[in-house]
């Protein structure tokens, strides 16, 4: 494996399960406890009652193009060799928006309000992200 | 409530651009004396100095920290210094602690500085800086956001629930570089473009094409303040500050449920319009910062200029251009001017005291009265609305 030299998540300790999460390919939520809202993107304490009572539940992995990019120029150096990628919104099942990639498929056929599910690159052996590619068939 | 608290009462700038010969203290030499002459004031009557956190320029930022502009510059009288990082919205809270400054005599002059030199900065340097300022490390960078991503991203989904076409959002590029054509102080001084020259541009981050994208450059100005009581006294021309509001939103793109700031420049603008006792009809100058063609279109239907949506058309009709019914960003906002980092809203309130003392050469707007001037911060963290007028209605 070459290095990997764009950067890294700056995790914080309430945010590590999410990406233990991912290295599974599994996409965590957190939850509050108390008032049940879906916190994303993890916080210490719920941004909705600042109750410390948190927990994590799975999500779907599916969802809708909010807004997207084709990035195509202006990037630095590191981001270089990706390009042209789509960069974009996704709105979880979950009620849930993420910023993320949409990838596995023509950048100019994304467009808004596309099914997407997600889909996990494996970037080092600490770190997967979670990415997302239209959803096809049936 | 900051009603006719406020006045600028002198102004000083240098043309922005590419000038690497051109060093940080020069320019805060040339902007400061500017200022100080022009309001026909005395080095040693400035009191105060709060000045504009630059971007990207940490040994710099570090200095004016740390209390060398006065000292540099021998201000005798001067009692106190600041510094104001809140990214492009640093001039309004300059402005803001200037305002609590001469109110409660602390300092009763105030100069407000600002300086960026970017062409002498690695571009890989620059670039990563903006790609980060503003970002978050974790849930937005490693995916390859800019600021050019992120607001692509807002126009392409404005764009879509409006039915904004490209030739409109391209339009507000033309309208802009058409103020900036009229601006000695502008990089695109007598550069105005076309329709097709924006359209034909090479793709950036889709919808943003390169000449709807900002060029960086380097830059600075200075506004000496001071109250309105005083200000009668030093100048014939105060420009006094009439009405404000704001509206935090969000740090990230992802957590903005007022996803356009629609809802936070409407609400900032009206409370600044209840505090000034105007209506939007009263303006004669929309001073809109936003920094990308979008914010342009949003404003205007946010403060109720235009319906919902068609803001696009308003000013492919050549509206809000030179010689139009509703002058907008008579400086061309950071597509005009040049994106000199927290610069440009500097730039922006140093113009609407110009045009308010009638003095902004060919652009100027005539018997302009009253003008509303907007900032934010980072990728759109806030919605800063201030109302300036050449008398406190």
């Amino acid at each position: 494996m070459t290095e990997y030299k764009k950067p890294l998540p700056v995790v914080q300790p309430w945010s590590k399960a999410f990406w233990e999460g991912t290295k599974q390919h599994k996409l965590l939520i957190q939850e509050c406890q108390d008032c049940r809202s879906k916190i994303f993107y993890p916080r210490q304490y719920c941004p909705d009652c600042w109750s410390s009572n948190l927990g994590w539940s799975e999500a779907s992995g599916k969802g809708k193009v909010f807004t997207h990019t084709i990035t195509l120029a202006g990037v630095e150096e590191k981001f270089a060799d990706d390009l042209p990628y789509v960069l974009a919104m996704v709105d979880l099942e979950e009620g849930i928006r993420m910023m993320t990639r949409i990838v596995e498929c023509d950048p100019e056929k994304v467009s808004i309000g596309m099914d997407v599910e997600v889909v996990y690159e494996n970037i080092t052996d600490e770190f997967t992200l979670p990415l997302f590619r239209p959803v096809t068939g049936k | 409530m900051s009603k006719g608290k406020l006045a600028i009462v002198g102004v000083g700038e240098v043309p922005t651009g590419r000038y690497p010969e051109r060093s940080r203290w020069d320019i805060i030499y040339e902007v400061c004396r500017q200022a100080v002459q022009d309001a026909g004031l005395d080095k040693n009557d400035i009191e105060g100095v709060v000045t504009v956190a630059p971007q990207a320029q940490p040994r710099l930022t570090s200095e004016i920290s740390f209390g060398k502009i006065p000292e540099e510059l021998g201000l005798k009288g001067c009692r106190d210094v600041c510094i104001c990082n809140a990214g492009g919205a640093s001039t309004s809270n300059c402005l803001r602690l200037a305002e609590h400054w001469v109110n409660t005599g602390l300092a009763k002059i105030v100069l407000i500085p600002h300086v960026t030199v970017q062409s002498t900065i690695p571009l890989e340097e620059v670039t990563g800086f903006f790609a980060t300022a503003g970002m978050d490390l974790q849930w937005e960078y490693p995916f390859g956001t800019t600021y050019n991503g992120i607001m692509a991203m807002v126009t392409q989904r404005y764009m879509y629930e409006t039915g904004t076409t490209a030739e409109e959002m391209a339009s507000v590029v033309v309208a802009l570089r058409k103020w900036a054509a009229l601006d000695p102080n502008s990089m695109f001084y007598k550069k105005a473009l076309t329709l097709d020259q924006v359209l034909s541009s090479r793709m950036i981050s889709s919808p943003l094409r390169a000449r709807e994208c900002n060029v960086l450059a380097d830059g600075g100005g200075a506004m000496v303040v001071t109250s309105a009581e005083l200000a009668e006294q030093i100048t014939k021309t105060p420009v006094y500050k009439i009405g404000a509001g704001v509206r935090y939103s969000s740090a990230c793109l992802g957590l903005r449920d007022d996803f356009f700031m629609f809802k936070s420049m409407r609400d900032a603008a009206q409370e600044a319009f209840k505090e000034a006792g105007l209506s939007v009809d009263d303006i004669d100058i929309f001073q809109i910062y936003y920094a990308y063609p979008v914010y342009q279109a949003v404003a205007l239907e946010a403060f109720g200029v235009c319906r919902p949506g068609e803001a696009g058309k308003f000013i492919m009709d050549g509206h809000t251009s030179p010689g139009g019914k509703l002058p907008c960003s008579t400086i061309g906002d950071a597509i005009g001017r040049g994106h000199t980092g927290s610069g440009v809203s500097m730039a922006n309130y140093i113009e609407t005291a110009r045009q308010l003392m009638g003095r902004a050469g060919e652009k100027q707007v005539p018997d302009c009265k009253y003008a509303l001037a907007t900032a934010a911060g980072g990728s759109g963290m806030n919605a800063i609305i201030s109302i300036w007028g050449r008398d406190i209605p």
